[in-house]
């Protein structure tokens, strides 16, 4: 098991650091830099100042010393410096995780509360209406773009009910009731997404072990089919989908960059698309960073709880 | 005894009513306190660094940190000379024929660190922002370094006063002074520092800026103005979706609007859900135009120029593009709303601004002439800003050139790279906004019409038109400066300079109970916030 | 007439295979037994219609604009009203059918033949060079989606070729994993081994024999990308990185402008995202029954 772990955790480091060489590249890819638009801003351009800039902020140097140095201050624990803030990158980022996570967290709830239940029920009334009628809500939500389903959202409480959600951000410690109602609405628009997939996960897998002999054999020797679901089937059902829900987290950040730009929520993926725009290349290396550890690390969560549950998988087969 | 009663009881009210009525609305005294919710459209580009920046994004929400030498007086709508009032300085005078400014500046301010403001810092400022030999700091970004091209040297003689010794004579440069551009920073203070926290003289202290989400301030109990400010404090909420934007002001999350930013449409639906909201329609002293490149081919041929100048219904740009809120005018803003700028009875006289038909048949006639038609149409590129409003208003200019045989592709630039292209040349033509620091030619002409000057992003070079502007310059009558200033008007527009399609409007939106906010018809200029009190 | 052994006349004897189902067969048993996945096939089918007719199905020019009627309900002239420019909403859903379908069929063939071969020659091949392809394409999947398709997108510059390679790229990994799964499955069956033994080059073994049995997952990856890559790309116009003008985009329909309008008029904010979501409806629906009809053995898996 020890053996298992530190090659997984090997090839995750290997694979991190492959990605950081994938996202150095591309960034400076990207026609345009902060002090292009640090001028365009000032509406002029002067080389000589120019080039004073780009010695300031480090960026004249070739782009290898950029790459090493940027490592370096990964393993000191050093975030850098933003272009665009002037101030380290940690101090910006830190007042913003906070609203992510909650989000993030709370669409996780909401996709499982929904996406498990309405599985079970399809899975088990499998091919009557309602079992269509489940798959066919739980399908529109994977075709709706999350932003349109934002979008509907405020249209419809303002059109419909007149009432106008809170649209500055409001901390919890504030006024709870205002900060509930203000995350609740976006955790539905992205949870409901999620919940689609989880509920065809949720479904086919209990499905499948439905079939399986010892469930027969319970069936056969009389337990109430409640019972015999929610105790065995379940259990063994429980897997893929805590594999999916690892799998999703990584689908989640494209659902709340979109979310956040639409409910005006001050977080960390909004913030990855500004940064972006404005090639402030500390702050998008980092985070893109930091979201790819996140998404290795419940990778390998998951996995090794594979591995811990289901004896009869092992790495290298 | 009861034919009394009535009386009176028909008495009294009737005379409150006569009162009420009769008596002119003696102006409310201001309440002190409360704080300020207003809206801000993004992050602060540059900090509270007004002199690094070219946006309102900056100056909107740093002002209430600062005081200017002269400013616009905050009461009075329309900027001009006869409206600027003394801030730092408590009065000046021209001297050796409008050559040297002398400023007099008050007594007993103090910055928010509690050091004392002297003629010091005003020589530090301006003698780093003009980029003088013995300039003892460097900006990082210096925008509006030819604004103080005029400038020989800044003198001292003591510590509360300032003279400007100029190269030649310079009215317009108090009205630059005026400006929101124009701040005076600390000499104690490393300018760096202003992007990242605020050091003024300023009405409001800065409190916190929380990054991406709000700027916060406090009242500064030391102004030198006793009582003033009113409100104990402001907060600037960013919110970046203009859909939101609305939404937050109609649901009273914020108090007061962006300036430039409250379209006619937003102001209705607005006004409609909440009738008792205030909406100011004001100039924002920005234009659209369209730029030509005028070195390379097609555009460097004058009549092609023309055509599209011709081509481009304005009136009907302004009902597309921004549903009625605009006004037609040349490269100064129109009047009433300006000071500057060429009215109708002029206007209709240039290319592009008569009856839209005859204007579309005439430019389709002088295409013809050259061999093109929409048939056989002149392919060209445009390049507009990859910002919706930018690609709306291009989107109908190139509407507008297919029907006289101009076909364009539309290429957006992001902003990282649409001033560099714009200078190297690097275009064809462009559907491009412009927005003026001041109402002031000096500004205006200078930055996008003069030779070499790195805004004139057209590469315009007319020897007779900058001698024009030098002349318009230094002329002291304003009634002899206003007819130079028409006659430039009149032949940028004939040259096709840069021909302006629109001046925007804007329909700034706020709630009733805030009070002595003035909208200047300059979104530069009137964010100072030391009048505005709160009625509730 | 000869005498036969079997007692009854008979003038031949004729043995014939089972006859082959044709495709109108084949096709009527497809929409009886998996309804949901021919009503998914049918809303393609008028999608991709609509976007090869669209130059004849409009009633406007999409990029005209009309100062006197902006943000115009919907009336007997312009169907589905009008946007903040004037421009008729109905002709540009009709032409930004045609921008999505080539925008998503073109990245999700892109990618997925390009993963699909690199998943083909790796799986093939095997040993240490299919180890270290894998690491690289855990690379590429471990970058979320719309992270990397922004920053390929802000990279390469907004035009309909960009974005298409841009949304192209994420997908290269998960079709080279399905693919490769699908060939290591079936490269140990017996007659593969036959074949290698009878010495037939390796080349042919790979194109020949093992390319048409993953057919079969290969379609079933295209549908569910399909609906996804449309999905990216109105997203990445709504953020204001995708198809610039003048192209219609139905993601970028719903950006700034209509947010800014939604009160007033609804109709800029409903119409293209139920274009949208009925085109990635179809396609997950088509997905989902093919996926069930062609591959029994994945069906219940993602």
């Amino acid at each position: 098991m020890k053996s298992y772990v530190a090659q997984r955790l090997g090839i995750a480091i290997l694979t991190l650091v492959g990605m950081s060489m994938v996202i150095f590249a591309l960034l400076r890819l990207a026609p345009g830099d902060i002090v292009d638009i640090l001028f365009s801003t000032a509406g002029y351009v002067n080389e000589a100042d120019k080039q004073a800039l780009l010695k300031e902020l480090g960026m004249d140097r070739p782009y290898w010393v950029q790459y090493l140095d940027w490592m370096r201050q990964i393993l000191t624990g050093d975030l850098g410096k933003s272009y665009r803030y002037d101030i380290p990158a940690w101090e910006i980022i830190r007042p913003l995780l906070p609203v992510t996570i909650e989000l993030a967290i709370l669409s996780i709830i909401v996709a499982v509360a929904l996406g498990v239940p309405t599985g079970v029920i399809s899975a088990v009334r499998q091919d009557t209406t309602l079992d269509y009628a489940l798959r066919v809500v739980s399908l529109a939500g994977l075709s709706m773009p999350s932003f349109w389903l934002g979008m509907v959202i405020i249209l419809g409480m303002v059109s419909w009910l007149g009432w106008i959600p809170p649209m500055t951000y409001v901390r919890p410690t504030e006024n709870f009731k205002a900060h509930a109602i203000q995350f609740a609405l976006p955790a539905l628009a992205v949870g409901y997404r999620s919940s689609a997939l989880i509920m065809r996960i949720t479904r086919s897998s209990l499905l499948e072990v439905m079939r399986e002999d010892y469930i027969r054999t319970a069936w056969a020797k009389g337990q109430a089919e409640r019972v015999v679901i929610w105790h065995h089937a379940l259990k063994n059902a429980i897997l893929p989908v805590v594999t999916v829900i690892g799998i999703e987290f990584a689908f989640l950040i494209g659902g709340l960059v979109v979310t956040e730009t639409v409910f005006n929520l001050p977080g960390v993926a909004r913030f990855l698309v500004q940064a972006i725009l404005w090639r402030d290349y500390p702050i998008v290396q980092n985070l893109v960073m930091f979201i790819a550890i996140v998404v290795i690390l419940s990778n390998l969560f998951v996995d090794m709880l594979y591995g811990v549950l289901d004896p009869r998988v092992r790495y290298g087969s | 005894m009861s034919r009394m009663r009535v009386t009176i009881s028909l008495l009294v009210p009737s005379l409150v009513l006569v009162i009420a009525l009769g008596t002119p609305a003696i102006s409310q005294t201001p309440k002190s306190g409360g704080t300020l919710n207003i809206t801000q459209r993004e992050d602060l580009p540059q900090g509270f660094a007004i002199h690094e920046t070219q946006t309102s994004s900056t100056v909107w929400p740093s002002m209430p940190c600062f005081n200017n030498l002269v400013v616009y007086d905050p009461a009075k709508k329309v900027e001009s000379f006869d409206t600027i009032v003394g801030d730092l300085a408590e009065k000046w005078s021209w001297q050796d024929n409008y050559r040297n400014l002398v400023f007099f500046l008050r007594k007993g301010v103090k910055w928010h660190d509690g050091q004392p403001f002297t003629s010091k810092d005003v020589k530090f400022t301006f003698d780093m922002v003009r980029e003088g030999a013995d300039a003892p700091a460097k900006l990082r970004i210096n925008p509006r370094k030819d604004w103080y091209a005029n400038v020989e040297s800044i003198e001292t003689p003591d510590a509360h006063t300032v003279v400007f010794h100029l190269k030649r004579p310079q009215p317009s440069i108090l009205m630059m002074l005026a400006s929101g551009y124009t701040p005076v920073y600390a000499a104690h203070v490393p300018p760096a520092n202003y992007r990242t926290s605020c050091v003024g003289t300023g009405p409001f202290r800065l409190k916190e800026w929380r990054k991406g989400e709000f700027v916060e301030y406090v009242r500064n109990p030391d102004y030198f103005i006793k009582g003033r400010p009113y409100l104990d404090g402001l907060k600037y909420v960013v919110i970046v979706e203009r859909g939101t934007r609305s939404a937050a002001l109609q649901s009273g999350a914020v108090d007061v609007s962006y300036p430039g930013e409250t379209s006619k449409t937003q102001a209705e639906q607005l006004k409609k859900a909440v009738p008792q909201l205030v909406v100011t329609p004001v100039s924002e002293n920005v234009n659209n135009n369209v730029i030509m490149n005028i070195k390379k081919p097609p555009f460097d041929n004058l009549k092609i120029r023309l055509a599209v100048s011709h081509a481009i219904d304005r009136r009907a740009l302004i009902q597309a593009v921004y549903q009625g809120g605009g006004v037609i005018g040349a490269a100064m803003a129109p009047k009433p709303h300006a000071f500057w700028g060429l009215g109708d009875k002029d206007l209709t006289a240039l290319p592009g601004y008569g009856n839209a038909a005859e204007e579309k048949a005439r430019a389709k006639k002088m295409m013809a002439e050259l061999g093109y038609s929409p048939e056989k149409p002149l392919k060209v590129e445009m390049v507009t800003r990859a910002i919706a409003i930018y690609v709306d208003m291009a989107s109908f200019v190139i509407n507008e050139l297919k029907q006289i045989g101009i076909e364009s592709t539309l290429k957006q630039i992001e902003t990282a790279q649409w001033h560099a292209m714009a200078v190297r040349g690097e275009y064809q033509i462009g559907a491009n906004l412009t927005g003026l620091g001041a109402d002031d030619p000096d500004g205006n002409f200078y930055e996008n019409y003069a030779c070499g000057s790195p805004r004139n992003y057209t590469h315009y070079c007319s020897e007779q038109v900058t001698k024009m502007i030098d002349q318009q310059s230094q002329e002291i009558d304003q009634k002899k400066r206003l007819a130079m200033v028409y006659a430039i008007q009149k032949k940028l527009e004939e040259d096709a300079a840069r021909p302006i399609l629109s001046w925007r409007m804007d329909y700034f939106t706020h709630w009733p109970y805030v009070k002595g906010l003035v909208v200047q018809n300059n979104v530069y200029n009137f964010g100072r916030m030391q009048e505005v009190w709160r009625d509730k | 007439m000869a005498a036969s052994p079997l007692g009854v006349p008979v003038d031949l004897v004729v043995v014939t295979a089972p006859a082959r189902p044709g495709w109108g067969t084949t096709l009527g048993r497809f929409i009886h037994r998996k309804p949901l996945g021919a009503a998914g096939g049918a809303i393609m089918l008028v999608m991709l219609v609509t976007a090869v007719l669209a130059p004849w199905l409009q009633t406007h020019d999409p990029i005209a604009t009309d100062a006197t009627y902006t943000l115009g309900r919907p009336n007997a002239e312009h169907w589905l009203g009008t946007d903040h420019l004037g421009r008729d909403i109905y002709s540009r859903i009709v032409h930004g059918a045609w921008v999505s379908l080539v925008v998503g069929t073109g990245s999700t063939l892109l990618g997925s033949v390009l993963g699909g071969i690199i998943g083909l020659l790796s799986a093939y091949v095997g040993g240490k060079t299919d180890l270290i392809t894998q690491r690289l394409l855990d690379i590429l999947q471990g970058l979320p989606l719309l992270v990397l398709a922004l920053v390929m997108s802000a990279s390469l510059g907004p035009s309909i070729r960009n974005v298409i390679v841009a949304i192209s790229i994420p997908i290269i990994p998960r079709a080279a994993r399905v693919i490769r799964a699908s060939v290591l499955s079936i490269r140990e069956m017996q007659y593969i081994e036959a074949a290698r033994a009878l010495g037939v080059r390796h080349l042919r073994t790979a194109f020949r024999h093992i390319l048409p049995n993953t057919v079969g997952p290969f379609i079933v990856l295209c549908t569910a990308q399909l609906g996804s890559a449309i999905l990216v790309e109105a997203t990445l116009s709504f953020l204001g990185m995708g198809i610039p003008e003048p192209y219609p985009s139905w993601g970028r329909m719903l950006s700034v402008s209509a947010a800014e309008y939604a009160q007033k008029a609804p109709h800029l904010v409903l119409f293209p995202g139920i274009a949208i979501s009925l085109a990635v409806f179809g396609s997950n629906l088509l997905g989902d029954a093919l996926r069930d009809t062609l591959d029994p053995r994945l069906r219940g898996s993602r």
